[in-house]
């Protein structure tokens, strides 16, 4: 089942002179992905057209960059260390704020330089030698070597990606007829629920040309959500029925079980 | 075809669920077993966070052991009295259990405490096992029958608070239970298991109960300490999942009818060993996850979401 968010993202050029103006149009059959009980992750549509400036050279480079920021969440990452053999738990790291979930995708390979420049991603700190710690609010606990913050933030990247929550590619952006571009983005099941932030950019010639936004919601629903919430607010009365389906399958299953076997 | 789990936050196969609820509530049912000891460490290794797992296991025991009590209550072999005692050690023992349980994930150690504990579980269960039947193999081989002494004499009939307990014909001091039940209640609050692998045991051996009332007993005691451990869990952990619960007991509770029927038909001590096998396989499993260098040394855990 793919549920669709359509996004028509049309750049008109050549409408009004001289700077290229543009026209979007937003057409959206959705804004909400719903976690129900057949939830098993999904592919989000994300799609639309640009035209490149008629004014422009025709050996200039357009490209289309696609980030997605799920809701920010806490995350507390410990390393494991061997001790007599034993690989347990040590060190710890708290982050807080950080996207629960992330995914940015272009139609070609982007520098760390652009990404800098433009204050787009977060996996490209991965690679550059600067690292922007400001912008997280972080509990070292007893860290205090800048060497081992970055194996820490590395590896949260790292455990985020083996995970599928985190994402940089530069191949899924299919472009059809010169203008038309579509990319399908894998929303895996374990996806935090929370407010999304789609962010689409059209780059000319490695300068940001147009950036447009949207967000989506996901949502839990049906009996996720009453299950989910109950569980949160009720919690003793949600032990207790919990309890009672436990006691009268195991009660009704004896029995019935017992006037098979006498058959 | 999966299914979405509201508090595990992940989807899992729901034939994979069903399977596994069904084979462990076949060996709880064929070997009279709670099979927690089992549903905990298979739930963690099919992606359950292991803090549901132990969680959701106490539920779903409840239904087991309730299953397994009512055959023995008509039959007349379950001593209340004693299963009251052994409650009052099992309530404080459960709260305790609870407190450490969230102590240990409060400092991220809950892991590999629970795979620790496991460990030296299963081994001791898998080889004890092992041995048994083996013997009871080779006596057969050897057309020897066993005796077993009915009534031990040991420390505990000397300690104060004597009682007496009709059902078992026994007149010992109320320490001794009580003991028993805590150390009980600890194991079911930390581990998410019923605990008759060590009750059944400690009853005969340290107690002196007799064997034919032993099993109702501790069924009887388990299905209270394990709905003490739901709702304990349910209020401070947040970690029962009643879906992933529902699906494992509806599944294991025909398991373990079809095992009893199955028990009846197929030699026990074959299977026992076989049984025993798999469970030092369990074992060896979680032994490896704890000395073999990971692949990825760091893991991530989602503390608080915003949502």
């Amino acid at each position: 089942m793919i549920k669709q968010l359509i996004i028509l993202f049309y750049f008109l050029t050549g409408v009004l002179t001289p700077s290229i103006s543009i026209a979007l149009v937003i057409g959206s059959d959705q804004e909400e992905i719903y976690i129900d009980a057949n939830f098993s992750g999904e592919e989000l549509l994300v799609f639309g057209a640009f035209y490149s400036d008629p004014s422009q050279s025709r050996d200039s480079k357009s490209d289309i960059l696609i980030e997605v920021v799920g809701p920010p969440e806490d995350v507390a990452l410990r390393k494991k260390d061997s001790y007599f053999g034993f690989w347990l738990n040590s060190k710890s790291v708290t982050f807080r704020d950080v996207p629960g979930f992330y995914y940015l995708s272009s139609t070609s390979e982007l520098t760390d330089e652009f990404l800098t420049n433009n204050q787009i991603g977060l996996l490209e700190r991965e690679k550059s030698e600067m690292i922007d710690w400001s912008s997280l609010t972080t509990d070292w606990g007893s860290i205090i070597n800048e060497k081992e913050k970055e194996e820490f933030f590395n590896a949260l990247i790292r455990t985020k990606q083996n995970d599928s929550l985190y994402k940089q590619v530069s191949d899924e952006i299919e472009i059809i007829d010169g203008n038309l571009f579509r990319s399908y983005i894998d929303i895996p099941n374990t996806v935090p629920v929370g407010e999304y932030t789609v962010n689409l950019h059209l780059i000319i010639d490695n300068e940001v040309s147009q950036e447009y936004s949207y967000k989506f919601m996901v949502t839990r629903v049906g009996i996720e959500e009453a299950i989910y919430s109950f569980s949160k607010n009720y919690p003793f009365f949600y032990g207790l029925i919990s309890l009672i389906i436990a006691i009268i399958i195991g009660w009704s299953g004896a029995e019935i079980f017992k006037r098979f076997r006498r058959i | 075809m999966s299914i979405y789990l509201p508090i595990a936050e992940l989807s899992v196969n729901i034939f994979l669920l069903l399977s596994l609820g069904g084979v462990v509530g076949f060996l709880s049912g064929m070997f009279g077993l709670g099979g927690g000891f089992l549903m905990t460490p298979l739930l963690i290794f099919i992606g359950i966070p292991t803090n549901v797992a132990v969680a959701t296991s106490a539920n779903q025991i409840v239904a087991s052991s309730i299953s397994g009590t009512l055959g023995h209550w008509r039959q007349g072999l379950v001593d209340f009295k004693m299963g009251g005692v052994l409650l009052i050690g099992a309530f404080f023992g459960s709260i305790l259990g609870i407190w450490i349980f969230s102590r240990l994930v409060a400092i991220g150690q809950i892991d590999t405490v629970i795979s620790i504990l496991y460990f030296a579980l299963l081994t001791g269960i898998g080889l004890s096992m092992l041995i048994e039947s083996s013997k009871v193999i080779r006596d057969r081989i050897r057309r020897k029958s066993v005796k077993r002494k009915i009534h031990y004499h040991n420390w505990a009939h000397r300690l104060p608070f004597k009682v007496r307990f009709y059902k078992s014909k026994l007149y010992i001091s109320v320490i001794p239970p009580i003991i028993i039940g805590f150390v009980i209640g600890i194991l079911s609050a930390t581990m998410g298991i019923g605990g008759a692998f060590i009750l059944i045991p400690a009853m005969i051996y340290f107690l002196g109960m007799p064997t034919s009332k032993v099993i109702g007993t501790s069924l009887f005691q388990i299905i209270f300490i394990t709905a003490l451990v739901t709702i304990l869990h349910a209020t401070t952990t947040f970690a029962v999942d009643a879906v992933l619960a529902f699906f494992l007991i509806l599944s294991s509770v025909v398991g373990a009818q079809v095992g009893v029927l199955a028990a009846n038909k197929l030699r026990g001590e074959e299977i026992r060993a076989l049984l025993a096998i798999i469970v030092l396989g369990v074992a060896t499993k979680i032994a490896l996850d704890l000395l073999v260098e990971p692949n990825e040394i760091f893991n991530l855990s989602v503390i608080r979401l915003v949502f």
